[in-house]
């Protein structure tokens, strides 16, 4: 069986080498980059159940990076894991499409429990998908 | 003393106090955080090596080197707001040049690196004592840095470093990247203009020999009394 696949993206490297072992060792395979625009990059190239997305960073910020990786794939499970998320940003992170906001320093076995769902959610959807081609295929062809 | 360009720079003063404090408010949750992370790291390696997993203690071992690097860190973290607060103790006093820029560096970094600029802040090699205010020149600091961020084009670098003129002690941020007016941002003028109030200076743009360009504060000889900002 496929483990849950995650992205880490936070800028702040020893926090995100230590977070993705603590993961690893759940059973969950992790990928990690240090900013927004890597992340664009890795969720272009590879298929993910949920990325775990920092919002103070250099460069694209969480929010703007967010928005773009919403913009690239709708369905796409985005967690907030942020060390002084505002009220404001929560809901413009919300607004956004986040699905969990998680505020530094979190349970780590919660966090798992989200990706797991995560995972849940785009197997539904992927299957939710097939279905309705299969449908389109049996009205139109007729059978 | 009525019209003291001092007293009027206090709520630019706290402005900057505030931006600066919060960031590094900012960079010790971090550190917290990652210690936390590490810690809890810690505990699922003694819980897999009690279970009979895969020995531990190398990787126990290099987990307490990194907790370390982390506790260093904090405390210089600290030490920089430790200092930036005693930077208000003395506007008239003899204090080191090199020593404030040092602080500026630690003060700035986190500024720098989230809009993506290399920085770098060079002291003096030897002591370089002035009197007046080291808190209004973090403030000009602050300001130039700014200024020059908002102009960051392709070249992204910034250098800030003093030395000895032929008036007396220069301080000079070098941006590789030509610098607008210096006026066009509302909050970077009023915090440049008290802060050079504050300190009696002037500061002067130039062109940087080899590209980009440089904004020259003459801190001239030791003073006291503080120049008219109007």
């Amino acid at each position: 069986m496929a483990m849950d696949r995650v992205l880490l993206v936070d800028d702040e490297v020893v926090f995100l080498e230590a977070l993705a072992e603590r993961l690893r060792i759940r059973g969950l395979e992790v990928v990690c980059t240090a900013s927004g625009r890597e992340a664009l990059t890795a969720v272009e190239e590879q298929t993910f159940d949920a990325v775990v997305l920092d919002l103070s960073m250099p460069g694209l910020d969480g929010l703007e990076t967010l928005r773009r990786l919403r913009e690239m794939q709708p369905e796409l499970q985005v967690m907030i894991l942020s060390g002084r998320a505002t009220v404001q940003t929560a809901v413009e992170a919300t607004r956004l499409g986040a699905t969990d906001i998680f505020e530094k320093p979190t349970d780590v076995e919660t966090l798992v429990q989200r990706i797991r769902a995560a995972r849940a959610a785009r197997l539904a959807h992927e299957q939710e998908v097939a279905q309705e081609a299969i449908d389109e295929i049996m009205r139109t062809k007729g059978w | 003393m009525g019209d003291d360009p001092r007293r009027r720079s206090g709520r630019e003063g706290i402005v900057y106090f505030g931006a600066v404090g919060a960031g590094l408010s900012h960079e010790l949750s971090n550190v917290f955080n990652i210690i936390n992370e590490l810690a809890g790291l810690q505990q699922d390696i003694v819980a897999a090596a009690a279970q009979g997993g895969a020995a531990g203690l190398a990787r126990v071992t290099d987990l307490a080197a990194r907790i370390k690097a982390q506790v260093v860190r904090g405390e210089e973290i600290n030490r920089s707001l430790h200092r930036l607060s005693h930077a208000v103790d003395e506007p008239d006093g003899s204090f080191d040049v090199g020593e404030t820029l040092v602080l500026f560096g630690s003060l700035a970094a986190r500024t720098a690196r989230l809009a993506e600029v290399a920085f770098e802040s060079r002291p003096p090699k030897t002591p370089m004592a002035h009197r007046g205010d080291p808190f209004a020149l973090l403030l000009v600091l602050h300001a130039c840095l700014r200024a020059a961020i908002a102009a960051a084009a392709s070249e992204r670098r910034i250098e800030v470093l003093a030395e000895e003129g032929p008036d007396g002690a220069r301080v000079v941020v070098c941006s590789a990247d030509p610098l607008t007016d210096l006026t066009s941002d509302a909050a970077i003028a009023e915090m440049l203009e008290f802060g050079c109030a504050a300190l009696a200076v002037a500061p002067r743009l130039e062109r940087a020999p080899g590209g980009g360009d440089l904004i020259v504060l003459n801190l001239g000889p030791e003073s006291t009394e503080p120049r008219s900002s109007g």
